[in-house]
């Protein structure tokens, strides 16, 4: 091989020139035919975590609940009573903002296959979306294509979407984020299975949609910075059936409650070969496979392309062979086809063959276990406070609510099915997801991480994606038991970048261990990045509750008239903002210890019978929260005081705050409580009908409404 | 012990395990009909064809499933009288079938559309013995809910009691006017596209679905 020769081989499968040297030294030879293909996408950082396994490992905490987490497809936690859900949440950043539909559509089959690989039936979904301005080149497309995609892809295969969380900031504007998690459930009779292919002799079975050339490259694609031409990566896009998918969640849980198989795993980057690949190096097991036996949509793909597509609905298995017959039964009932690809060889070689011919032989540990794996140079974490106060809080409340930034999202969530599945108490519509679980009782979904908090300190952003969502589930009686987090972050090479991403790592697992709630699955994406702009670092959480009882549980609205209002008050930080894209300045600093214990006496008030409502204080502060509790007919009284000195205050952020609403006699319930967690609780003011008042500004509920209601037409005209 | 209620299962169907457990919670038993296989429509009390998608909506809503072995035997169920009812996706597919007349295109606003809204009764049928004008508030999710029909056919419709349910207030489809479910001449086919199934119980969000599934306890 020429200099020249080496240069472009590396190019074409983005490995570095140090990593040629790792290959040449594991192999004890120049790597050969496919090993390129496999090389590259095993050792891609979406399948390889090379920049971030050596932080992951903090996330290294367990509860007693946890069952599964990282290294399988997606965390488990139990329940009790016999029920456990796996949960999980995931990136599918660069193919959304690429292609918006078929991006965000396999973004949400990809995660579903992670979850009912293992098991679990599909209840539930979620997606985080970091959108740029509005106004941005084709932003307005994008949005409506990503929620389109998931709205076609989750409807059709009938999992409900039961909330999220949408950003818009211009840092996205050319490198969008779409995140989605998924939450299954398994009940008593219901077995985890796991990716370990066992047994000799044992056989390896092909389920689900053709094989195409849609995806080649799309692992290694995905750990690329974007350039000029992102448009050109289209063909790296893979396109999503929903119907395949229903029909395989159908068959592969059928084949699994009834114990046919001994592992089974989900072909999702990388296709194939990460498939195939961490099944044996896993199990300790090798793999004779007949790539020619791989069902094609086109006979010319060749078998380079075949280990590297990333067609979708597509799931690989291993089954002893007496099952077989009883597997195919299955999958042909439900109109799928299986194919025996090969069997379970002693360890450690796996053999790919390609119409009888040897075209590899290879351990594949040497692309899992001994893929590289860099402690990349990052900037030790420092505050990026340069003010502690701000000249002026000009904003005001009718601004906030007709901004894109604040404005009602019902546009996106109308389009998604919130209901079937029939599980649903909590919709997109209020502040945390409730499922009810077949023993009745209430299982919380909560996503979290906020933009504007990471702009301006990374630690305290990590703390708080494991925070806010904590107490959001804590302010409605619901115990956080486990988190599972998307790591968006821009190009790991870049020290500043690094940095960021340890602090926000190191502050999760701090926070999520204060908590008892530990880290049980998530993934990275890196290489955020277009032009040399990184994004704003975002790693998203979703977060997952338990309550006893779905009954009482406080709503997120006001209920009676005349209720008093509690505002609840951990004060430690005060932000106060200048502009939507709230650059802030804050003061104070969070003590995470306090922040926790706080939250298990938000979480005792949650489960009182005296709180009708309650909500917890996000962006925008005091002012909006209160927005948000005020419907259609009840608003507020609320008075300025020690809370709020000035109008400005209303518009402060703080970490933390709960309102609560309820009869008399609500304030006497917390102070005890914010006695013994030096917090402050004051009563602010009483639910009224027809207006929110902050001190003497008093405005007209009817017309806050339509702003908030006619935001969304406003900065996306051509999508209403 | 009275017959089972049929559940019509096509392969993609979606909500078939809520109606499953609907039918359950009326202390009913449910059964299972497979898309590829026939039945004897006297061994069941009433049937299902339950919503979401079916086939993936390929070709048209509902058109696949219209076409599969089980529809034959659910026709012969129709015609001896004995009582369907379509939700959703079910509605599409006995239009398909020419079961019921008419036939559900995309919604005016070209969008997925997921809430709750409110229903007017129309006529009383075999499936809701409720007073006519009476409201109820039900759950719709659907892309392709607007139900049209030729102006004339409109006609003969009402002339024979034929419009079940109407939106009271917001149309969320753009169906003409503002129907959101029919029944067949015999008024034992009934179907709509709201989702009765998700409105069992007051921790859905309301309990008025089971003005609509409650009937099954009378068949």
């Amino acid at each position: 091989m020429t200099e020249q020769e080496l240069a472009d081989k590396l190019k074409k499968y983005r490995l570095s020139r140090g990593e040629y040297g790792m290959m040449q030294k594991l192999l004890g030879r120049d790597p050969q035919g496919v090993e390129w293909a496999l090389f590259s996408a095993l050792w891609s950082e979406h399948c390889s975590y090379k920049s971030s396994r050596v932080h992951l490992k903090k996330f290294a905490f367990r509860s007693s609940r946890v069952l599964q987490s990282m290294g399988e497809n997606a965390g488990v936690i139990d329940l009790g009573h016999g029920e456990k859900v796996a949960f999980k949440m995931e990136s599918h950043n660069h193919p959304s903002f690429i292609e918006p539909y078929q991006g965000a559509a396999t973004g949400v089959g990809g995660i579903l296959r992670d979850i009912f690989t293992m098991g679990a039936r599909p209840i539930a979904l979620a997606n985080y979306l970091c959108f740029g301005r509005p106004q941005a080149e084709r932003m307005s497309a994008i949005v409506d294509g990503v929620v389109a995609g998931i709205s076609g892809y989750g409807n059709c295969v009938g999992v409900p979407t039961v909330t999220g969380q949408t950003e818009f900031h211009e840092s996205y504007d050319k490198n969008v984020l779409v995140n989605a998690l998924a939450v299954g459930l398994f009940t008593e009779s219901d077995p985890i299975v796991t990716s370990n292919a066992r047994g000799v002799g044992n056989l390896v079975v092909y389920v689900g949609a053709k094989t195409g050339r849609d995806g080649v490259h799309g692992a290694s694609m995905a750990s690329e910075a974007f350039g000029e031409d992102s448009a050109s990566k289209r063909p790296t896009v893979q396109i999503g059936d929903p119907f395949y998918e229903k029909l395989l969640i159908e068959s592969c849980l059928e084949v699994m409650k009834e114990n046919l198989v001994v592992a089974i795993q989900d072909m999702g980057a990388a296709g194939i070969t990460s498939s195939s690949f961490e099944m044996a190096a896993k199990g300790g097991v090798g793999l004779r496979l007949h790539l020619d036996q791989v069902p094609l949509r086109d006979s010319s793909v060749g078998p380079e392309e075949i280990l590297l597509s990333e067609s979708q609905e597509r799931m690989l298995l291993v089954c002893e062979p007496k099952k077989l017959e009883a597997i195919q039964e299955v999958f042909h009932r439900w109109g799928l086809d299986a194919s025996v690809l090969g069997e379970v060889i002693k360890g450690p070689e796996i053999e790919l063959f390609w119409k009888k011919d040897l075209i590899c032989k290879i351990d594949p540990k040497l692309l899992t276990d001994h893929a590289p794996m860099y402690e990349r140079p990052y900037e030790p974490w420092v505050p990026k406070r340069k003010r502690d106060a701000l000249e002026t809080t000009a904003l005001k409340l009718e601004e906030l609510l007709s901004s894109a930034e604040g404005c009602s999202r019902r546009w996106i969530y109308q389009q998604y099915d919130q209901r079937v599945g029939a599980k649903t108490v909590r919709d997109c519509d209020d502040s945390i997801a409730i499922q009810r679980l077949p023993s009745g009782r209430g299982l919380g979904l909560v996503l979290g991480c906020r933009p504007s908090l990471m702009r301006v300190d990374a630690q305290l952003g990590g703390y708080d994606a494991a925070f806010y969502p904590s107490l959001e589930l804590a302010a409605k009686g619901f115990q956080p038991l486990a988190l599972t987090d998307c790591l968006n972050f821009g190009n790991p090479e870049k020290p500043e970048i690094m940095g960021e991403f340890v602090a926000a790592v190191e502050a999760l697992a701090d926070a999520s261990k204060l908590m008892n709630a530990p880290v049980i699955s998530g993934n990275v994406s890196f290489y955020n990045e277009t032009l040399n702009r990184n994004i704003t670092s975002t790693p998203a959480t979703g977060v997952v509750g338990l309550r006893d009882s779905i009954e009482g549980i406080p709503r997120s609205q006001f209920v009676n008239d005349g209720d008093e209002i509690v505002l609840w008050r951990l004060p430690a930080v005060k932000f106060t903002s200048d502009q939507f894209g709230r650059e802030a300045a804050f003061s104070g600093a969070l003590d995470p210890e306090m922040t926790s214990r706080w939250l298990m006496e938000v979480f005792q008030m949650g489960l009182s019978k005296h709180v009708s409502a309650s909500r917890v204080v996000g962006k925008f502060g005091l002012g909006y929260a209160l927005y948000r509790m005020c419907g259609e007919e009840l608003g507020a009284k609320v008075a300025t005081g020690a809370w709020a000195e000035a109008p400005g205050d209303f518009y402060q952020e703080r970490l933390y705050e709960v309102l609560l609403s309820g009869p008399a006699g609500l304030l006497e319930e917390v102070t005890p409580r914010a006695g013994r967690t030096g917090s402050e609780a004051w009563k602010i003011g009483t639910v009224t009908k027809g207006v929110l008042s902050l001190g003497s500004d008093t405005k007209d509920l009817k017309g806050l409404h339509e702003l908030y209601r006619s935001g969304w037409r406003k900065h996306f005209p051509g999508l209403s | 012990m009275s017959k089972p209620v049929g559940i019509v299962r096509f392969l993609g169907t979606n909500c078939d395990r809520d109606v499953w457990e609907a039918v359950e919670n009326l202390d009913l038993t449910p059964q299972w009909l497979w898309h590829a296989d026939t039945f004897t429509p006297d061994d069941y009390s009433a049937f299902v064809v339950p919503g979401g998608f079916s086939y993936g909506d390929y070709l048209r809503c509902g058109a696949l499933a219209a076409k599969s072995p089980v529809m034959q035997s659910l026709k012969e169920a129709a015609e001896k009288g004995l009582p369907v009812l379509g939700i959703c996706n079910g509605f599409q597919v006995l239009c398909e079938a020419q079961l019921l007349p008419g036939a559900l295109v995309r919604n005016e606003g070209r969008k997925f559309v997921d809430k709750w809204v409110e229903l007017k009764l129309e006529n009383s049928n075999a499936w809701s013995n409720l007073e006519r004008g009476a409201k109820i508030r039900l759950p719709v999710a659907h892309g392709e809910g607007r139900f049209y029909v030729e102006p004339a056919e409109l006609t003969r419709m009402k002339e024979r009691g034929q419009i079940w349910w109407t939106y009271a207030s917001e149309n969320p489809n753009g169906s003409v006017e503002n129907i959101a479910g029919v029944s067949n001449i015999q008024k034992n086919v009934c179907a709509l596209m709201p989702h009765p199934e998700r409105a069992m119980h007051e921790w859905m969000g309301g309990d008025d679905g089971r003005a609509i599934m409650g009937a099954l306890l009378r068949a």
